[in-house]
């Protein structure tokens, strides 16, 4: 009993040290971003490569999600013969949390993961101590523009996401269901709010926000060669899928 | 010039300087010798900042830097500029970018103004032909130009080189040799070499500084090393596997 | 380099009309690159897939290597996996619950199709999503260190064959314990999902229990899908690590692949079986 006791400790105390690391290194970032230290060459550089690396993921998991839905909701919608309720059922579900969710995943795991190989072989190679030794700042030279990337990046392509899942959605219906896109789309004009919508967008800025952290910190604190890389790695996309789902949560009971 | 006064510091259990005082005078190359793991690289992270020692005073041209904070730490770091042994140049940047970064950070110039200026850096090392090419298309030698190339755009009165001719093939290595010597008698450059390249430290070196168990044991030019009576120095010299020398 | 350096120092050289590259010729290679890729990428991994089939039914398996990265993989994502599909339980009874009382009024219904929903779709998804998370990247990280540091290397020397060493037993492992942790998510997805709906909607956990809506066919699609996600994940992951190459730089980027292969993977592996149970099963 007592080493159960003792390994929750471990883990609750592992757990609070990264999660301290990662308060002060966001608070370099804010200080960073509020006082325009931001090297503008940078950001560009990253808006550019998580911008474009991540839009044909994004696509593709998003009309693969809206399908998804459809389907689910289809078995339930034939049941009670309730076609108009379609679009609805699975406009709803997507938009306000699968949609989120699974492109929040998908971005940590090619955002995410690529950012802390990045900065972990950077690490482990010495070239952040490299710029320190030229006397640049590492926080506002590596972390800022990227942090902004992936927050900025992750809201844009979630609401490029929502609308593709909704053609995917749209498709699947009419090839599988035999609904016309027609009676689709209306379903979800007369039934969804502007509120859904929204609603799955601050979750998406608060994903992009915990993604951003939680692998800029695993990465810039990387130690131990090629080994250390990957282990950054492994625990950056797990504590990002974690913090994705919890925060979830959070933001569906905050936002009703 | 640069004093060390009584540097102690360890790694958790591992004490890897103990007690070391050492001077460098302007102009001069030294260079600080000893096996693997002696401490060479760890003494002269002191002088940038990238380590803080246990106890004992680092003096820049007579200002104590030793307890200086990460920020206070720019101004030394523009005078004495440090090439790692693994080169360390940033992958995702082209050879001339590399160079060009800590001008554009610096001085306040345009990226076109930056670029012309490092392309001048790379002229010194005869590596401006290559300038558009990335990192991992060469071999370790030609990294290390431009990573000293790198090191000279701040117009450093100190450079560290940290092992500069470790692992790179004879002529490469001769070619780094000769480039530090030449940056001191051209340029005024005082420049502390981390080796223990024996050519290099006959070859280029005014002092050198020998450190075993974290300890100064030898401190002179170098022909004081040919017969220095010391036995654990004539053992490493002399690359001899058995003798006093703990291995 | 320094070959392709000398030959191009004796006269610059302008190549030849045919190799020049224009606009046409840059757009054609920048769509069909993408296709290649995608190309090699699939086949590559389904002949690591055939591979891994091979070995394991027609050579030895070290079984104490199996467990090992049985424990690894099970024991050691069980934590991770109840937190996540916990929540994922209270999120979903929350948000349908919330709405169902905005338009339907009634929620009776609410714990069978949630029951139904867990069985066909996230249980096994999520926890397969979340494997390739913690796992993929595991195996991936594993494996790539071990090629760029040349271990598999050493192993080839040693006439030990790589895959049947290294990718098979976490291929087993990874599979056996897909399906059980599956199992696992429904326990506690169903758990939490029930609790939050007595506790925030007052809802009869009783409703919970209620089978009416289940059908074997929920059953059939859960272990079909939990098994073709274990076999999809560790085999894209060992993929993945096996291409590694260049020091720490390939071991992140070879962990990175995975996780994206892998979570694409399982979401077109989704698609693909939730058509195939709504067209065959469940029409």
């Amino acid at each position: 009993m007592s080493r159960l006791l003792a390994a929750i400790g471990a883990r609750a105390l592992s757990a609070s040290t990264e999660l301290g690391g990662m308060v002060i290194m966001l608070l370099h970032i804010f200080r960073g971003i509020f006082t325009w230290q931001m090297d503008v060459m940078e950001t560009w550089r990253n808006l550019y490569k998580v911008g474009v690396k991540s839009f044909p993921i994004v696509v593709v998991t998003a009309l693969l999600v809206g399908a998804i839905m459809v389907i689910q909701t289809g078995a339930l919608v034939a049941q009670y013969d309730a076609y108009g309720l379609l679009g609805w059922g699975a406009g709803f579900a997507t938009l306000r949390e699968v949609g989120p969710i699974m492109i929040g995943l998908m971005f940590s795991g090619r955002v995410g993961a690529n950012n802390t190989a990045e900065l972990g072989t950077m690490k482990v190679t010495e070239q952040v101590d490299a710029l320190r030794a030229l006397a640049i700042d590492p926080m506002t030279y590596l972390l800022v523009p990227r942090f902004v990337s992936i927050v900025l990046m992750m809201f844009l392509l979630t609401i490029v996401g929502d609308l593709t899942a909704l053609l995917g959605g749209a498709l699947t219906a009419q090839l599988l269901l035999g609904v016309e896109p027609l009676l689709f789309f209306w379903s979800i004009d007369e039934y969804l709010l502007t509120e859904d919508l929204f609603n799955g967008l601050y979750k998406a800025f608060t994903f992009g926000f915990a993604i951003a952290v939680v692998s800029c910190h695993f990465g810039i604190t990387t130690s131990g060669g090629a080994v250390g890389v990957g282990r950054a790695v492994n625990a950056s996309v797990v504590a990002s899928a974690v913090s994705i789902f919890v925060l979830d949560y959070l933001l569906t009971y905050l936002l009703g | 010039m640069i004093e060390f006064h009584d540097i102690y510091k360890s790694f958790g259990s591992k004490h890897v300087l103990r007690g070391v005082t050492l001077t460098v005078r302007k102009g001069e190359v030294m260079f600080i010798i000893g096996q693997s793991g002696a401490g060479k690289s760890v003494l002269v992270k002191h002088l940038v900042g990238l380590l803080k020692p246990d106890s004992g005073r680092v003096l820049l041209d007579g200002q104590d830097i030793t307890h200086l904070k990460e920020k206070e730490f720019y101004p030394v770091r523009k005078r004495c500029a440090m090439v790692f042994q693994n080169s360390t140049l940033f992958d995702s940047m082209t050879l001339l970018d590399n160079v060009a970064l800590p001008i554009r950070k610096h001085f306040n110039v345009s990226v076109k103004e930056s670029r012309r200026l490092a392309v001048e850096k790379l002229e010194l090392v005869d590596m401006a032909r290559e300038a558009e090419r990335y990192p991992a298309d060469f071999g370790d030698g030609m990294r290390k130009k431009v990573a000293i190339a790198r090191a000279l755009t701040l117009n450093p009165d100190f450079v560290i080189f940290d092992e500069p001719t470790t692992g790179i093939d004879p002529i490469s290595a001769n070619i780094v040799d000769r480039l530090i010597r030449d940056l001191s008698d051209r340029l005024g450059v005082t420049s502390i070499v981390v080796s223990h390249d024996l050519r290099s430290i006959f070859g280029v070196a005014d002092r050198v500084a020998m450190l075993y168990q974290g300890a100064l044991i030898l401190d002179g030019p170098p022909s004081v090393y040919r017969n220095s009576g010391n036995p654990i120095v004539d053992q490493f010299i002399n690359g001899r596997p058995h003798g006093p020398m703990e291995v | 380099m320094s070959e392709e350096q000398a030959t191009m120092q004796a006269g610059e050289l302008a190549p030849p009309a045919e190799l020049r590259t224009g606009f046409i010729h840059d757009v054609v290679g920048a769509l069909g690159e993408p296709v290649l890729h995608v190309y090699r990428e699939v086949r590559n991994i389904l002949g690591l897939m055939l591979l891994t089939f091979f070995y394991t039914v027609f050579r030895r398996i070290g079984w104490s290597a199996v467990f090992e990265q049985a424990f690894n993989v099970g024991n050691r994502s069980l934590f991770f996996i109840t937190v996540v599909l916990g929540f994922l339980g209270m999120i979903l009874i929350f948000q349908s619950g919330f709405q169902a009382q905005k338009i339907v009024g009634d929620l009776q219904m609410l714990g069978a199709l949630y029951v139904q929903m867990l069985f066909r779709e996230f249980a096994p998804t999520i926890t397969a999503l979340m494997l390739a998370t913690r796992v993929g990247t595991g195996i991936a990280a594993e494996i790539a260190s071990m090629v760029v540091t040349e271990q598999v290397d050493a192993l080839r020397m040693n006439n030990a064959d790589p895959v049947q060493y290294l990718v098979v037993p976490r291929f087993i492992a990874t599979l056996v314990m897909t399906v059980a942790l599956s199992c696992v998510s429904l326990v506690v997805a169903f758990t939490s999902g029930m609790m939050l709906g007595w506790g925030a909607f007052g809802i009869n956990p009783a409703t919970f229990y209620n089978t009416a809506l289940l059908e074997w066919g929920d059953l059939i699609i859960f272990l079909l899908k939990s098994t073709a996600y274990g076999i999809a994940v560790p085999i894209i992951a060992a993929e993945a690590g096996l291409s590694a190459f260049g020091g720490s730089e390939g071991v992140g980027w070879a962990t990175t692949k995975s996780v994206v292969n892998a979570s694409l993977a399982v979401t077109f592996l989704d698609f693909l079986l939730s058509g195939f149970g709504y067209v065959v099963l469940f029409s």
